[in-house]
């Protein structure tokens, strides 16, 4: 099955996923999320929660020791499934930015449509110039990223990802490696990609954000997700004491 | 400056040192290299040598005129339009000579076998510069093969198969826990014999093989200093591992290795003086082929010291040169 044949409602589907690393570590233990098409669910939990871990299963960037991964339909540990066409679908955001350092901001944007895509470069390049522009880098395609402040970075960031037109977009905790004052310009992009209806999973410790955006807030614990609900709920009557002890120690 | 250093540490010589005071230690530097020629050239007037630097000039650039002789009896013409035709007693087809600078018989002339007839004036490359020709020719080569070897053992030694992880780690513990020396031996008279090598082709693939074990590891050193992240992002954006590593790893990793590498090839340049011993005419062997023929021992081989001087640092500027293109995305 292709992507453009699946039109189920579901974009992610992890069913009892399990992770143990080689040292032994269980990293994660049977989590189940399912995640809707346009849906945004953030994920929020003490660090080694597994909650990036989690995130990084969906594009396997971890493989998982048990359970199954659908992603837009596809299934990542069938033999027929290609990862790279996954993962095309799939664009990530990392906390460190991980911009390719040797490129110019433009380039940045346009290595993997051209490569991957095998599109024209006049094509290319003008869909990232409008990328660019609209994370508000318009002025900055020529410089390179060590020129850029780590907010500007995080926003090349998510136009490099948005170039593959994904359908699921991974946030793994985009804010955390930034200042303060530079938080803001990275979540009011995500904010209006989310406005326009794409299904985002997010890992943040940004509690603000959660609250205003996302559809469906989870909470994970030592590998464990012991709640998924409604952000209102969440927030204002959480169901589980690890997460009221948890939501205490932050707020 | 004299020696300006490339990157200026910010926390040095900065409070300590102004301008007047690097003016002071610079010029002492140039003193103290006076006074060392100095006592180099005293200590070489106490040990009865005749220094006889002119001597060299003919094996860099031979001016020795290009003679004619006479290979049988016979007798001269010399024809109106210059030319010089030789008709030889027993029966040989005529030499027709069409340029001579120099004529050493007389028309008419009667000849014997050996007789000089006439001789062209000429410039032509003497055995130093023909040696360093060779050298130069050996390092290219070399270095070309070399990197092509280099990266496809990095690749192998960090790739997940054991089969060619194996393979690499094999081949450089090999190569370098063996001489250079050893090594050109073996694959001239081991696998030359096996393969029919010349010894030119011998000599090329002994030096590659051995750089290439080294530039292997300073690749695979620079591939690892990159931060994971960079294969992350690349790979998550659908990339396959090839394209991931041709546009993203490698040219990062490149840039890192270069002073490493620099190194590496200035050695494989001097390296290359050992494959005299097959017998190939480089630099070195020339300069043991004039000491033979001139006596003129320490002005050979400080000349074929400060030609390999002139290779090396050439090489090396040339790479301080890319160094600072690829620095303006720091």
């Amino acid at each position: 099955m292709t992507r453009a044949d699946y039109k189920g409602e579901e974009m992610v589907i992890a069913n009892s996923v399990d992770k143990i690393y080689a040292n032994n570590c269980h990293a994660l233990k049977k989590v189940s999320v399912t995640v809707k098409r346009g849906e945004v669910v953030v994920i929020i939990g003490p660090s080694g929660s597994g909650k990036s871990t989690f995130l990084r299963t969906l594009n396997q960037l971890e493989t998982v020791t048990e359970g199954e991964v659908i992603i837009d339909g596809i299934k990542m540990y069938d033999p027929s499934t290609n990862i790279n066409t996954l993962r095309e679908n799939v664009g990530m955001v990392f906390q460190s930015f991980n911009l390719f350092p040797h490129l110019s901001v433009k380039k940045n944007v346009m290595l993997a449509p051209l490569k991957v895509l095998k599109l024209s470069k006049a094509q290319v390049e003008e869909e990232a110039i409008k990328l660019l522009t609209r994370v508000g880098l318009g002025e900055k395609i020529n410089v390179f990223p060590s020129q850029l402040s780590g907010g500007q970075q995080q926003r090349v960031a998510i136009a490099r990802a948005l170039a593959m037109k994904p359908d699921l977009m991974l946030f793994d905790e985009p804010t955390s490696a930034l200042d303060p004052e530079m938080v803001g310009e990275v979540l009011e992009v995500m904010k209006s990609l989310a406005e326009e209806g794409m299904t985002m999973v997010v890992v943040t410790h940004e509690m603000g954000f959660a609250n205003e955006v996302a559809d469906r807030v989870l909470f994970m614990e030592d590998g464990q997700l012991l709640v998924d609900d409604v952000p209102d709920k969440f927030f204002k009557n959480p169901s589980h004491p690890r997460l009221k002890k948890f939501l205490s120690s932050i707020l | 400056m004299l020696f300006a250093p490339r990157y200026l540490h910010p926390y040095l010589g900065i409070k300590m040192q102004n301008k007047k005071h690097n003016v002071v230690w610079q010029a002492l530097f140039v003193l103290t290299l006076i006074i060392i020629g100095f006592a180099v050239y005293s200590a070489s007037q106490k040990i009865d040598y005749t220094w006889q630097w002119n001597r060299i000039l003919p094996y860099i650039i031979d001016s020795s005129p290009a003679e004619t002789f006479a290979e049988n009896d016979g007798q001269v013409t010399i024809n109106e339009n210059g030319t010089i035709t030789v008709d030889f007693d027993n029966g040989d087809p005529a030499l027709l000579i069409k340029k001579a600078d120099h004529l050493f018989v007389s028309d008419g002339a009667f000849i014997f076998a050996g007789d000089k007839i006439s001789s062209v004036n000429q410039k032509s490359m003497g055995v130093l510069l023909e040696g360093l020709l060779m050298t130069i020719k050996l390092s290219v080569i070399s270095l070309f093969f070399a990197i092509i070897i280099g990266l496809i053992a990095a690749l192998m030694r960090i790739s997940q198969n054991p089969l060619s992880r194996n393979f690499s780690f094999l081949y450089i513990e090999i190569i370098r826990g063996t001489p250079l020396l050893v090594q050109i031996f073996i694959v001239y008279f081991f696998l030359g014999t096996i393969f029919d090598l010349d010894r030119f082709t011998a000599g090329i693939t002994a030096l590659s093989v051995f750089t290439g074990a080294y530039i292997a590891e300073i690749i695979r050193s620079g591939i690892q200093s990159i931060p994971p992240g960079q294969m992350e992002a690349a790979r998550s954006l659908g990339m396959n591992y090839p394209t991931a590593m041709t546009y993203v790893i490698l040219p990062q990793a490149f840039k890192r290795t270069l002073p490493p590498m620099a190194g590496q090839l200035i050695n494989l340049i001097k390296d290359s003086s050992l494959v005299s011993v097959i017998s190939i005419t480089d630099l070195t062997k020339a300069g043991r082929e004039v000491v033979a023929g001139s006596f003129a021992t320490f002005e050979v081989w400080f000349t074929v010291a400060a030609l390999y001087l002139v290779l090396t640092s050439t090489l090396s500027f040339a790479i301080q040169r890319i160094e600072k293109r690829l620095s303006n995305s720091d």
